[in-house]
């Protein structure tokens, strides 16, 4: 039968969704079949009506409304017949690596698995933007399809891996598994909360999508923020926020912040440049818990029995390298995945890793400056090119607060003592010393 | 992270078990496997073509109940989730139907001993346990619903002494006339909204049963639209209310348990590429997935499953990732193998009394059953998601 027009002056024909099967009672088409002509309204479908396909009745229908299109997921941009290089993750060290081996070979089929939409950005800018009135926009360098295009890689965005079996050379992935020639771990690390912090109520900064989110949350003006942990990432989000124009306290666990890191000396200009930019430095503590107030603020209890209320919780209580796919493929780790330190291969054939996923000689390393040379190695040795190899070095690390910077050098040890070179208002210059070398020098 | 143990503890707390059946003590190991792999590879092989046509082997499930295959992964039959699993592996082997109806009565099983109530575990659930009653599961839409993937279809309302429960669920397998099935409804409050879902035991002759449309194969696994109609449903049919938390107590074990079908359906793959070598080999070798790849990746998930069938209540989440990867990558192989074992056959593969096509059909069918393949990798990008604050209004400045 044909469709016929509709005249009865209910306005077009409506479509609507049988939950159970998912099928479509289109009022134009009807269902001729149960004895419904084309253009029968669904209000004149009597009640012991049954769904053609599944046989629910009426009332288990609903109007249907068309979903937003799923937006298509990047695809392979030419015939990838041999499996090539995969690398899971679409950081700075998934894309170094990327780059580097289209640097080397215009022909290798290249696939890059990530959790994420693939945005490139540089990740220290997310502990610096807020001050500066960038947003997401400003932070995205390019999208994932724009480099992957450049790249000429196929790009599999919004994908988890979450299986890994090396003995086949096969990654399971979330949408489907895949097979490799090598394969480059390099899905970094993850914000680990620790236990009585809910997920829910506090906000971590580890990658554009959160940050991007929490933006949005503070872009509604100012608000009192709470940032648990008192590190690195921790002061200088503290900074940022305060010079944003929000009211910030930041919650320490020593009575100066950074106290693994800085001596005493170095902790109390930095302690003294955040509150010169309004931030208000509350330690030594510990939060115990966090809940949703009446008022919406959540309530931060801290371990001395006190409590606080903010509007947004930050929690900067360091990272940790997921384990479970690795672990699952039997690959040796310890605080990270497992590497040598000249090849950054892991203990699976054919598989290498960079970036903050790692751990050499059993500590992480999650700074940006090893990565592109980390790429390299892998690259070359992907491509069987000869290179002399990668060779760590403790990379200078800079604090990028504004109101007190430090930088640095050497391989700074918890608990040896700093010796003060140059003291003034104006600059401290301190130093660590083993058997009558320098082995760590700051500058503050 | 708490242990299988501690659930157990709090779950004998809360409804102390009737009087539990002794276990069979002819219910070792190996004479399970024994018995389950008999039945297999004798009446059950003959009846796979008939089954999958629309024979229901009740008497088979019988059979497969007395070796103890319907029970062994009950607490009170040592929890022997690996057991079970390779069960159900022996008989998909021969005809995945049967092992699907098997992992139907297994999950119903689970409830009624996870339960707790007494009134459904007593003679009842050794009754079931022994395979001298029957019942399924109807949780494919309450799982999906859970998952956010789609509506509720069951409501209930709360009356005097228990609920009132009306809607349809449009297939639900291994029920009829005088069994029964686990099912969840979703508790209507005021302003019609669901405040929270209770799981409860349907018992099929206070329902309506209606015939299903056909399907393309496994046709013997006695699959019925349910209808109901205001059902009272009182303390004595509960199976947990909430039904959230038990459902998420449960939910690596059912999951894990449907492991057994697609791997039976590979092995028989399998099985049909052997068949052939001999006479094929010296073509079938330009095939991909041959017998070796096939047989390799089949050993390696298979002590996979055997490995997480040993936790099976654990509730961290990267174990329940792992139970979703490796039930996804049953229903990847068994795909896989049921394809390739009907190239390697070729047109002897493809008749209608020929075992390759019927077992792609079931490979189909084990992709598709929920946890389908597409809400298994849902759920694992769900479940890999970092949960955040929402980004609505985060309280007042």
């Amino acid at each position: 039968m044909s469709r016929p027009e509709p005249t009865d002056g209910l306005g077009p024909w409506q479509q609507f969704l049988c939950r159970a099967c998912g099928l479509i009672y289109d009022e134009g088409e009807g269902d001729p079949d149960s004895g419904l002509p084309p253009g029968t309204r669904f209000a004149r479908i009597p009640e012991d009506w049954a769904c053609p396909i599944c046989g629910v009745t009426k009332s288990d229908f609903e109007p249907y409304r068309r979903r937003a299109p799923v937006a298509p997921v990047p695809v392979a941009l030419g015939p990838q017949r041999r499996p090539g290089a995969v690398i899971v993750g679409g950081g700075i060290s998934g894309w170094s690596v990327a780059a580097a081996i289209r640097a080397a070979d215009g022909q290798v089929p290249i696939t890059l698995v990530t959790a994420c939409d693939g945005s490139l950005y540089h990740k220290p800018e997310l502990s610096v933007a807020l001050g500066r009135g960038l947003g997401p926009e400003a932070l995205r360098r390019e999208t994932g399809i724009a480099a992957a295009a450049r790249l000429g890689l196929r790009l599999m965005a919004e994908t988890v891996a979450v299986g890994l079996a090396p003995a086949r050379h096969s990654l399971r992935t979330t949408r489907g598994p895949l097979s490799y020639t090598h394969l480059v771990l390099a899905h970094g690390a993850r914000p680990a909360l620790p236990a009585g912090l809910d997920p829910a109520l506090c906000w971590r900064v580890n990658d554009l999508a959160a940050w991007s989110s929490l933006h949005a949350e503070l872009a509604r003006g100012s608000r009192t923020v709470a940032v648990i942990g008192a590190g690195m990432v921790g002061c200088e989000l503290a900074e940022d926020l305060a010079r944003a124009g929000h009211a910030v306290t930041l919650v320490g666990a020593g009575a100066l912040p950074l106290p693994e890191l800085l001596p005493e000396p170095a902790g109390r200009r930095l302690r003294a440049g955040l509150e010169g930019v309004g931030v208000t430095y509350r330690g030594p503590s510990l939060v115990s818990g966090l809940s949703r107030r009446a008022d919406g603020r959540i309530a931060l209890a801290l371990s001395d029995g006190t409590s606080l209320a903010a509007a947004t919780v930050i929690a900067a209580t360091g990272l940790a390298t997921p384990s479970r796919l690795v672990r699952g493929a039997g690959l040796a780790f310890d605080r990270g995945i497992v590497v040598d330190p000249a090849t950054l291969r892991t203990s699976g054939p054919d598989i290498f890793a960079l970036g903050d996923c790692i751990s050499l000689d059993g500590r992480p390393c999650r700074f940006i400056e090893p990565i592109a040379r980390q790429a390299e190695v892998i690259a070359h040795t992907i491509l069987d090119r000869e290179h002399p190899g990668y060779a760590h070095a403790a990379p200078v690390i800079r604090l990028k607060t504004r109101s007190a910077p430090i930088a640095l050098h050497g391989t700074p040890v918890a608990g040896l003592p700093w010796h003060v070179v140059e003291e003034s208002p104006h600059r401290l210059a301190m130093e660590q010393r083993q058997g009558g070398d320098v082995t760590a020098w700051l500058a503050a | 992270m708490p242990s299988a143990l501690a659930l157990r503890q709090v779950e004998d707390r809360v409804a102390p078990a009737g009087p539990a059946a002794p276990n069979r003590p002819d219910w070792i190991d190996a004479a399970v496997l024994a018995g389950t792999t008999a039945i297999a590879d004798g009446p059950l092989s003959a009846a796979a073509g008939a089954i999958d046509r629309g024979a229901y082997p009740l008497d088979l499930l019988g059979r497969l109940g007395e070796t103890g295959a319907l029970a062994v992964h009950l607490d009170r039959h040592g929890a022997r989730f690996g057991l079970a699993v390779a069960a159900m592996q022996a008989a998909s082997r021969a005809c995945g139907a049967t092992g699907f109806l098997m992992w139907c009565h297994a999950v119903c099983g689970l409830y009624l001993e996870q339960s707790g109530n007494p009134a459904l575990t007593g003679a009842r659930l050794d009754d079931h346990a022994a395979g001298r009653r029957f019942g399924g599961t109807a949780l494919s839409n309450p799982m999906k619903a859970f998952a956010g993937i789609e509506p509720i279809l069951l409501r209930a309302r709360r009356v005097t002494g228990g609920y009132r429960v009306s809607g349809m669920l449009p297939w639900v397998s291994h029920i009829g006339p005088g069994q029964y099935c686990g099912a969840i409804a979703g508790v209507v409050g005021p302003g019609d909204t669901i405040g929270h879902e209770i799981m409860f035991l349907l018992a099929c002759d206070r329902a309506e049963l209606r015939p299903c449309p056909h399907f393309s194969g496994m046709e013997g696994t006695s699959t019925w639209g349910l209808r109901l109609d205001n059902l009272f449903v009182g303390e004595d049919d509960l199976i947990a209310d909430p039904a959230r938390p038990f459902i998420g107590r449960i939910r690596g074990a059912f999951i894990l348990l449907q492991c057994g079908m697609g791997l039976g359906v590979a092995e028989g793959s399998l099985a049909d590429m052997g068949a052939v070598e001999e006479t094929l080999g010296h073509v079938n070798q330009f095939l991909d997935d041959r017998p070796d790849t096939i047989a390799a990746e089949l050993a390696e998930l298979r002590a996979r499953v055997m490995q997480l069938a040993e936790t099976p209540y654990e509730s961290s989440n990267d174990y329940l990732i792992d139970v979703l990867d490796a039930r996804a990558q049953v229903s990847e192989l068994a795909l896989r193998a049921s394809q390739s074992a009907l190239l390697h056959q070729g047109a002897r593969g493809y008749l209608m009394s020929a075992a390759p096509q019927r077992r792609i059909r079931e490979a189909h069918f084990v992709a598709i059953v929920t946890p389908a393949l597409k809400h298994l990798r849902w759920e694992m990008a769900r479940l890999s998601r970092e949960t955040l604050p929402a980004a609505t209004d985060g309280g007042r400045a």
